[in-house]
């Protein structure tokens, strides 16, 4: 492939054939996912195996033709062409995904498939499942699975996989999709880059399932709340979700643990992963997403005993930093004894929530990269009042932060709180209650599914009209490729040149 | 290949990109972190804001298991000692960019080693070499020998009225067994041909041959061959003190340059040639330094447009041979289709060196040449490797690279479908940018 530095000749706006092309292998890939819920349903001889075949099938069909038909004739990637692929994958994905939903057992209606299947692959795991009865193995474990792929990222092992991106164009999908706000690389190509990261997601999710099956759990059910844990997603493949197993310590030690993993960036796991713990204990970010998670569970264990609910000594230690790192990171496991705990701790972890865990890791939220750059640059301002012409810079890891990037961080949090707001005001105008409107909007936006409580629509979005289903289907979206990937797509200067 | 890419300057990130176009692994280190944040974005590399002379930032670059370590910072000493460092913490190959002649000095080559540089690159020296290389064949854009001119590529400008415009390639070979048209170069791009293509009016075609046959492929394009003796250069800059330095038995030189400080400076430093110091862009200096009976004019001054637009009025003036020195990468294809002899460009000689090390790290018995969007290269086919296997027709070789020639023994051999490659030949092939890694493969 040679990219021609010198090539002035003109290029297309969108090479829309080699999006058409590298989409063609994406849903092979997808495919190939697909096949291990089929097996599993197959193996269980569920009638819901049919389903899986078909689903199965669609997608293959569909990759092949169209990885036959598109031929490019450059293969040339720019900007665009990358944010307009990672956007589309997403939906796309969803719209294959939700194949099986929609033709298993108690299938779900085309709505609530795209929500479920969307909800999987950002990691949101809010479900319009009222309840996990009468759903098979293969159902489930394509949810666990739909969240295990989304976490690291879709385009993330498409990359690690398919040697034709290892290019600029690669670049710039990786960019359109990896978290935070500048992206690390940490091994020169972007191959190796994908790679690295989609084998520590391996090996920490094999880990998280021995340590699980080796608890309570079935191995089936290790597998889904594995997957759910580690890609910081929260669907359980329990009857009545993830409150079937918090009587068990030891599961919830477990969880605890590895949700706080995934809610750190990879990029210093597998710097770690190398015996470099330098970086790790040094770098402010981890710094600051560790001292969150203390302050939390200090204030969480306060209110606890205020509220004359610390029974025994659980309910002081692993209780309230279950919850603590669970909303942070933005997986929405709860343990039922939270309800109980006071309205500041339901309003605490809503901030929790927002925040979200490190760039770079599988957690949704606002990221606390930008909290921190945020704050360090509140701090400026606010001595820029006493002293205007003091030179002041924002430092993060001991080097000093380029002033355009501080300000897209800021705009990035500015678009993040407008999308909520937008979006709890279009469910409000659903006749959804205002508490419940900003609340779903908020997690699905932050990509958690957290039930605070006082909502009606409570853990299951079943009641929630089918306009709102596609709405908060959509801020996920938004959500998990962060914001201004998908915001792009719908300014005219995209369109034009 | 591991490869630390010590600065981001013109140089080092040209470098950085093509060598990451052909899959290398590079890590690119600079003390600028906003000229590595452009790079960072839109290149497949990895970039690292860090002191190129330090241990720490070195390390950290991982130096350590490099493969290649280059150095290309602007400075001749931070380069020297950036080499030191990186060999001391066990980079297998280092690579200075250097700019004075003594550190090539065969003399000092042993010293130079013990400071743990392995090669040095001095652009500069390259661009003199091409230029006299050019000055020598005049009907020539580009000539790349190997083994004492046994094999020769040349790159010709096709104008009207030579023979060879609108013959298709296929009925070119029928009749002329004794050229190889490598590739053709038509309005920014350069193709590999094949028998259907046509040459045109207009184009850069690269012929390879042998000796004997260079004369017939004169007449064929059209072209006529003279002598230079006398040689007008316009800008003392480094590259005009090495010019005269390397040619002056040879031609003789005369140097314009319209700043009296420098000019001092090269009546020291170029003892054997005339200095005038005024503006090569005022035509009236032109006329009275005698423009019209000069052989060729060689524009070298630190603006490129200058350079190329002064070529083109030494051209209307009379003069049959121009070079210019364009430093812009972007404005080469342009100048090519202006009417403009050879161009010089010390990005593309730095490259060159150093896709020689890539193809061949542990001797120096390659060569090669980068051309804007190509390259060519001589390398020897190793026992055992693929392009040994079978006949050339029959090894599926990829369509962005054709063999050409080959050296076997003394003897050169223009390649045809039918050749069978042996071990120990010494074969010529022509690439397109970005396939370099394809043909490592291939020989190795």
């Amino acid at each position: 492939m040679a990219i021609h530095i010198f090539n002035i000749a003109r290029q297309r706006l969108i090479n829309i054939r080699m999006l058409l092309k590298i989409m063609g292998w994406l849903l092979m890939i997808e495919a190939l996912f697909m096949a291990i819920p089929t097996a599993v349903s197959i193996a269980y001889g569920e009638k819901d195996a049919l389903g899986f075949v078909i689903g199965l099938l669609a997608t293959l069909g569909t990759g092949l033709w169209l990885n036959y038909r598109a031929r490019p004739t450059s293969h040339h990637m720019g900007k665009r062409d990358g944010f307009l692929l990672t956007a589309m994958v997403w939906i796309i994905f969803s719209l294959f995904g939700l194949i099986p939903f929609m033709l298993c057992s108690r299938p779900l209606s085309f709505s609530d498939g795209f929500f479920e299947a969307m909800s999987g692959f950002t990691t949101t795991g809010a479900t319009i499942l009222t309840d996990g009865r009468g759903y098979g193995h293969g159902f489930h474990l394509w949810r666990a699975l739909q969240q295990w792929i989304g976490g690291m990222g879709i385009i993330v092992f498409t990359l690690a996989v398919l040697p034709m991106l290892n290019s600029s164009g690669g670049m710039q999908m990786f960019n359109a999709e990896v978290t935070g706000i500048t992206h690390d690389k940490i091994r020169p190509r972007i191959s190796q880059t994908a790679k690295s990261l989609w084998i520590i997601y391996i090996i920490v999710t094999v880990i998280l399932i021995a340590l699980l099956a080796a608890g309570p759990m079935s191995l089936f059910d290790s597998v889904c709340h594995a997957f759910g844990t580690i890609s910081t997603g929260g669907y359980s493949s329990s009857e009545t979700g993830f409150l079937q197993w918090s009587d068990s310590l030891y599961n919830k030690v477990v969880i605890t643990i590895f949700m706080f993993i995934g809610g750190m960036n990879f990029a210093l796991i597998y710097k770690a992963a190398h015996w470099q713990w330098r970086p790790l204990f040094s770098n402010s970010i981890f710094r600051t997403y560790c001292a969150i998670i203390l302050a939390a569970y200090v204030l969480f264990a306060a209110f606890i005993v205020a509220s004359g609910q610390a029974n025994s000594w659980e309910d002081v230690t692993i209780d309230p930093l279950f919850q603590v790192v669970s909303n942070l990171t933005s997986t929405g496991y709860s343990i039922p004894e939270y309800l109980y705990w006071g309205p500041f701790t339901i309003s605490l972890a809503l901030a929790l929530m927002f925040f979200g865990g490190c760039a770079g890791g599988t957690s949704g939220g606002a990221k606390i990269d930008r909290v921190v750059y945020l704050l360090k640059n509140l701090r400026n301002e606010l001595y820029r009042c006493l002293y205007p012409n003091a030179i002041l810079s924002v430092k993060v890891n001991g080097r000093v932060v380029n002033a355009d990037l501080v300000a897209k961080v800021v705009a990035f949090l500015a678009f993040y709180v407008c999308v909520v707001i937008i979006g709890s005001l279009m469910l409000s105008a659903m006749n959804i209650p205002i508490v419940d409107s900003f609340i779903a909007a908020l997690a699905c936006m932050s990509n958690s599914s957290f039930d605070p409580g006082i909502t009606l629509f409570g853990s299951t979005y079943a009641t929630m009209p089918t306009a709102a289903k596609w709405i908060l289907a959509m801020m996920m979206m938004i959500g998990r490729l962060e914001i201004f990937t998908i915001l792009i797509l719908f300014t005219p200067s995209f369109w034009r040149r | 290949m591991r490869i630390v890419i010590a600065g981001a300057g013109e140089v080092g990130s040209h470098l950085a990109k093509l060598l990451s176009d052909e899959e290398q692994d590079i890590m690119l280190v600079d003390p600028d972190s906003e000229r590595l944040a452009v790079l960072d974005a839109n290149y497949n590399l990895m970039t690292m804001v860090g002191d190129p002379t330090s241990f720490t930032s070195l390390r950290e670059a991982g130096v350590a298991s490099a493969d290649l370590f280059i150095a290309v910072t602007p400075y001749e000493s931070n380069n020297l000692v950036a080499c030191s460092i990186a060999k001391t913490l066990g980079a297998k190959t280092t690579v200075a960019r250097i700019d004075t002649y003594e550190f090539m000095h065969p003399e000092n080559e042993g010293l130079v080693k013990n400071m743990g540089v392995d090669r040095v690159i001095y652009p500069e020296y390259l661009a003199a070499e091409e230029i006299i290389t050019s000055l020598k064949h005049t009907w020539a854009r580009n000539w790349f020998e190997l083994h004492d001119g046994q094999i020769i590529l040349a790159g010709v400008k096709l104008r009207d009225g030579a023979p060879l415009v609108g013959m298709k390639l296929k009925d070119f070979a029928f009749t002329n067994r004794h050229f190889h048209v490598s590739a053709i170069k038509r309005n920014h791009e350069t193709i590999i041909p094949r028998g259907d293509d046509h040459m045109d009016s207009g184009d850069i075609l690269y012929f390879t041959t042998t000796r004997d046959h260079i004369d017939e492929l004169l007449v064929l394009t059209g072209k006529n061959e003279h002598r230079v003796r006398k040689v007008l250069i316009m800008g003392g800059t480094k590259i005009a003190i090495r010019l005269v330095n390397l040619g002056h038995e040879e031609f003789r030189f005369k140097i314009v340059e319209s700043d009296l400080a420098r000019c001092r400076k090269l009546t020291e430093k170029c003892p054997d040639c005339e200095i005038i110091h005024g503006d090569a862009r005022d035509i009236d200096l032109l006329n009275d330094l005698g423009i019209a009976d000069v052989d060729a004019f060689v524009a070298l001054s630190d603006s490129s447009e200058a350079n190329i637009l002064t070529c083109l009025t030494a051209k209307e003036l009379g003069v049959r041979k121009t070079v210019a020195d364009v430093e812009t990468l972007q404005f080469i294809p342009q100048a090519e289709n202006l009417n403009i002899g050879t161009i010089i460009n010390k990005k593309l000689l730095a490259s060159s060196g150093i896709f020689q090390l890539l193809l061949d790290s542990d001797s120096s018995n390659s060569k090669c040449l980068a051309l804007t969007d190509a390259e060519v290269a001589e390398l020897e086919a190793h026992q055992g490797s693929k392009i040994t296997r079978a006949p050339v027709k029959d090894l599926g070789l990829p369509r962005q690279l054709t063999l050409a020639a080959l050296i076997r023994g003394e003897q050169g051999q223009l390649i045809t479908g039918m050749t069978q490659i042996q071990p120990g030949d010494r074969v010529l092939v022509f690439c397109l940018a970005g396939s370099l890694h394809k043909i490592e493969r291939l020989f190795n």
